[in-house]
């Protein structure tokens, strides 16, 4: 295998490139969040591959916000995942669920979560075998639809 | 906000033109150094990010004298990586983090999974137990895919599902992490299986 070890690392601070991700930060998790914890109070914290976009609103107050809440906002001017927001901007995955939750409430970012039972939809199913199976490999082969 | 806005807020309008696509997410579980991160940078439209996540770890309790398993949160990183299939809908591929010595506690990250792809290193089979008796437990759909490494696998597909004891209805495969039609096929077979699920 290429990279020679699992890239999640046995210390878990450390990505693919060994470069250090998210652990540079000096600054607790629960500082950031007020010492709040994702899903504490509805009992289940927002899945990590739910969308979260920015709103004209958010946008238009990025100026007033500052630090985390600046830059999830400036993040998401395209929907995005709140994975990818953690990853891009290495905060810790429960801080950005904590925090944008905040900001839905504060009207400056919509979330939206995945609806229940999509994944045991036959239809989204096919679609996403029918996605799948139009992908070349890497020789520009096609797989057979049978 | 000032004194001066208004009381009511204009309903959140979203900035982007376009409705968020609904995201889907399949897991990819292993042992230690089995190729899930080549895995999902092989199909992935994007570089594999990682970012880190809190799991609860159950200790083996070898020396609890109490039989209540020792749990304890830790943060991992993990890494993952999409794929668009049309404006409406984006596929998440999320690697679970390594975990060999603990068993483990992914219920946060594989909540609503579609399914599942186990990778196996046919010459440390031992790594996966862990992550195929978690999907069986689960109920969720998952095939076990035994990574080709240097083009071949140390055992037959009919030893590694023998070895690994799973039920007949879960496919076992052989593939190349490294290359994306393999990578493909591989999902295939998991995306499959849970429609064959939805239709039983």
């Amino acid at each position: 295998m290429a990279d020679g070890q699992d890239p999640a690392g046995a210390d878990g601070f450390t990505g693919p490139d060994g470069a250090p991700v998210g652990a540079a930060s000096a600054v607790r998790p629960f500082l950031l969040t007020q010492g709040r914890v994702a899903g504490y109070a509805s009992g289940s914290a927002i899945p990590l591959e739910t969308q979260v976009v920015a709103t004209t609103a958010g946008i238009d107050a990025l100026d007033r916000l500052t630090l985390e809440r600046h830059d999830i906002i400036a993040a998401c001017r395209l929907p995005q995942s709140v994975a990818e927001i953690a990853a891009k901007l290495r905060l810790h995955l429960n801080v950005v669920r904590v925090l944008a939750e905040d900001l839905r409430a504060e009207g400056q970012l919509t979330v939206h979560v995945p609806r229940p039972g999509a994944a045991r939809d036959a239809s989204v199913l096919r679609k996403i075998i029918d996605g799948l199976r139009a992908i070349p490999d890497s020789r520009g082969v096609l797989r057979d639809s049978d | 906000m000032t004194p001066t806005e208004p009381a009511t807020r204009p309903a959140a309008v979203p900035a982007a033109a376009v409705r968020p696509p609904l995201p889907v997410k399949l897991v990819v579980a292993g042992g230690f150094g089995v190729g899930k991160t080549t895995t999902v940078g092989s199909i992935s439209e994007i570089e594999p990010l990682t970012t880190e996540a809190a799991i609860t770890e159950v200790a083996a309790g070898v020396d609890d004298l109490t039989h209540t398993p020792r749990k304890s949160t830790t943060t991992v990183a993990m890494d993952f990586g999409c794929l668009t299939i049309d404006p409406t809908l984006k596929l998440y591929l999320f690697g679970t983090p390594g975990q060999d010595r603990f068993g483990f506690m992914w219920d946060d990250l594989v909540e609503g999974a579609v399914g599942a792809l186990v990778i196996v290193d046919t010459r440390r089979l031992d790594d996966c137990y862990a992550a195929v008796d978690y999907f069986e437990h689960k109920e969720i759909p998952f095939a076990v895919a035994a990574n080709a490494f240097d083009g071949t696998v140390e055992h037959t597909l009919d030893e590694v599902r023998w070895a690994l004891d799973v039920a007949e209805e879960v496919p076992v495969v052989v593939f190349d992490a490294r290359e994306r039609g393999s990578v493909r096929d591989a999902l295939l077979v998991v995306l499959e299986l849970a429609l064959a699920r939805t239709e039983a």
